[in-house]
């Protein structure tokens, strides 16, 4: 029984995870129309970022919580810079946009490799969350607890953002229809800005918050990227409900899947995405897009 | 001479090969409503969408109040006091009604001499649309939609209103409530271009008449002396 509940915990951990990493990648998706396929290198480089500042790689070191608010904000703003000098330079090709961030993978995998090697960076438990729960005869680490409840007031606060403001029916309308956004007046291309640093940030947060139970190591980028990928075509690009249910899903296809299947894990988890491709193309959540 | 509000001066358009738009000309003086009527294909709504740079003029200019604004971006436009009504009414479906307005809304230009549009004001002139301010757009019926596209379209406080068939797919009670409505707004002052397929509407509010045939300007008149002109119309509309 306990191994079911722990399997569970785990699942809605990595859910939860997932949901920071493919929140942003669903709103870039679902208003630029475009796969972010650096959205794995910016978890990656959050990871290592954060992970360098905690242990004072660079010089100087800071807690677990500020250096992973300043991985983020490092990321964000590299985000924003991408999507400012070189997606910008290239409105309305799409195939060429994401042979752009492909090529920014790439290097950023390498640059990565560069500058921290080949070997993994442990990252520690935050103080105060190495412990264990326990309920029912059931042990819980209460950092993948704590991962959940991070999860819970990201999701939330981006709820807020999108739901109850301006900027957020903004970033809503360009979702639905670019052209009549711009029509209104909406400046979308500083929509686009804004998203693709928003992404980029939860992108690396999720990446430093990952680190103490995934490591970081070369190759993050592309162990996490096809996940957030199943994310967004399961949930449907641009929405947060489907990023939410989406992410929770794979979470725990992805555990289950490994657990009671390893054979045949790859399977399992790209199943349903090809059933909902072929099924509702729009995703769960998303809306048909013409 | 009288300001243009909206002058196309030799404009050709493409849409990939296809050259929709061929030297097409016309102005819509300040405080008037010009009809803009044509067969299906002839060119109406590339004419819209080239005034609120939804696709660029290849050639010719096209100004707003004497400014030229042939190169800029929709939104640059919409800045400039121009607001499109657009065919099939393209709301955002996933916002609410609230939202909609809300998202467009735009202070009035400096020396605007009509009351500025908000939120109460399109609530006023569209009291339906206030009973479902929090409900989702794509679920208000196709008289609701078209009353909050324009609704939203007025949120931007334009000085040039372009209108793309706003009858089209209404019942005959909604087409008669949408157009007095642009009764009204004609009557506030704002200038307005009114694309239609039926002429009879046109005839009845607008001020000049276009008449476009396969992408040219084919006739340039008024309601007064087409209406005496059946030939003509048979010739380019193919009605009455």
């Amino acid at each position: 029984m306990n191994f079911w509940i722990v399997l569970t915990v785990n699942s809605i951990t990595f859910g939860g995870l997932l949901f920071l990493l493919a929140s942003g990648f669903s709103l870039i998706f679902g208003l630029m129309r475009i796969p972010n396929l650096t959205h794995g290198s910016l978890f990656m480089l959050g990871a290592y970022v954060g992970g360098s500042i905690v242990i004072g790689l660079f010089g100087f070191k800071l807690n677990f919580w500020l250096a992973a608010v300043l991985a983020s904000l490092t990321v964000a703003a590299l985000g924003a810079l991408i999507e400012r000098f070189l997606l910008r330079q290239l409105p309305g090709d799409q195939l060429a946009q994401v042979l752009v961030t492909l090529g920014i993978s790439f290097m950023a995998a390498d640059f990565c490799l560069m500058v921290w090697g080949g070997d993994p960076m442990s990252v520690a438990t935050p103080e105060g969350l190495g412990g264990f729960a326990r309920a029912g005869g059931a042990v819980f680490p209460l950092y993948r607890l704590a991962i959940i409840a991070i999860a819970v007031v990201v999701a939330v606060a981006l709820w807020l953002l999108l739901d109850r403001t301006r900027l957020g029916a903004m970033i809503r309308a360009g979702v639905d229809d670019p052209d009549m956004a711009r029509v209104v007046g909406i400046r979308v291309s500083q929509l686009f800005t804004i998203v693709f640093a928003l992404g980029a940030g939860l992108a690396a947060f999720a990446g430093i918050i990952g680190g103490p139970i995934l490591s970081v190591y070369p190759g993050l980028d592309q162990d996490m990227l096809p996940l957030a990928l199943l994310v967004v075509i399961i949930g449907g690009a641009g929405s947060l409900l489907g990023s939410f249910v989406g992410s929770i899903l794979v979470g725990f296809i992805y555990n289950f899947g490994q657990a009671l299947l390893p054979e045949l894990a790859y399977f399992v988890l790209f199943l349903p995405m090809l059933l909902v491709l072929l099924l509702r193309p729009q995703g769960l959540f998303g809306r048909h897009v013409p | 001479m009288a300001t243009s509000a909206l002058r196309l001066e030799n404009v050709d358009a493409f849409y990939g090969d296809s050259h929709v738009l061929q030297n097409v000309s016309f102005e819509l003086g300040e405080a008037r409503m010009l009809g803009l009527l044509g067969r299906n294909g002839a060119g109406k709504s590339t004419c819209m969408n080239v005034g609120m740079g939804l696709l660029a003029a290849r050639r010719g200019e096209v100004s707003v109040f004497g400014e030229a604004v042939t190169k800029l971006s929709p939104e640059l436009i919409a800045a400039r006091g121009v607001a499109l009504v657009p065919q099939g009414r393209r709301i955002f479906r996933s916002l609410t009604v609230r939202e909609n307005l809300l998202v467009a809304g735009r202070k009035p230009g400096a020396g605007s001499k009509h009351a500025p549009w908000t939120m109460d004001t399109v609530f006023a002139m569209f009291p339906r649309l206030k009973e479902r301010t929090s409900q989702m757009a794509a679920h208000l019926s196709g008289g609701e939609q078209q009353m909050l596209a324009i609704g939203r379209a007025l949120m931007g406080n334009p000085r040039v209103l372009l209108m793309d068939e706003p009858s089209e797919g209404l019942a005959p009670q909604i087409v008669a409530e949408v157009m007095a409505t642009i009764r009204k707004l004609k009557e506030s002052g704002l200038s307005i271009v009114l694309v239609e397929q039926n002429p009879n509407l046109v005839f009845d509010v607008a001020d000049d008449i276009v008449i476009l045939n396969t992408g040219g300007v084919a006739v340039v008149s008024t309601p007064a002396a087409l209406r005496q002109d059946d030939a003509l119309l048979r010739q380019h509309l193919g009605v009455f």
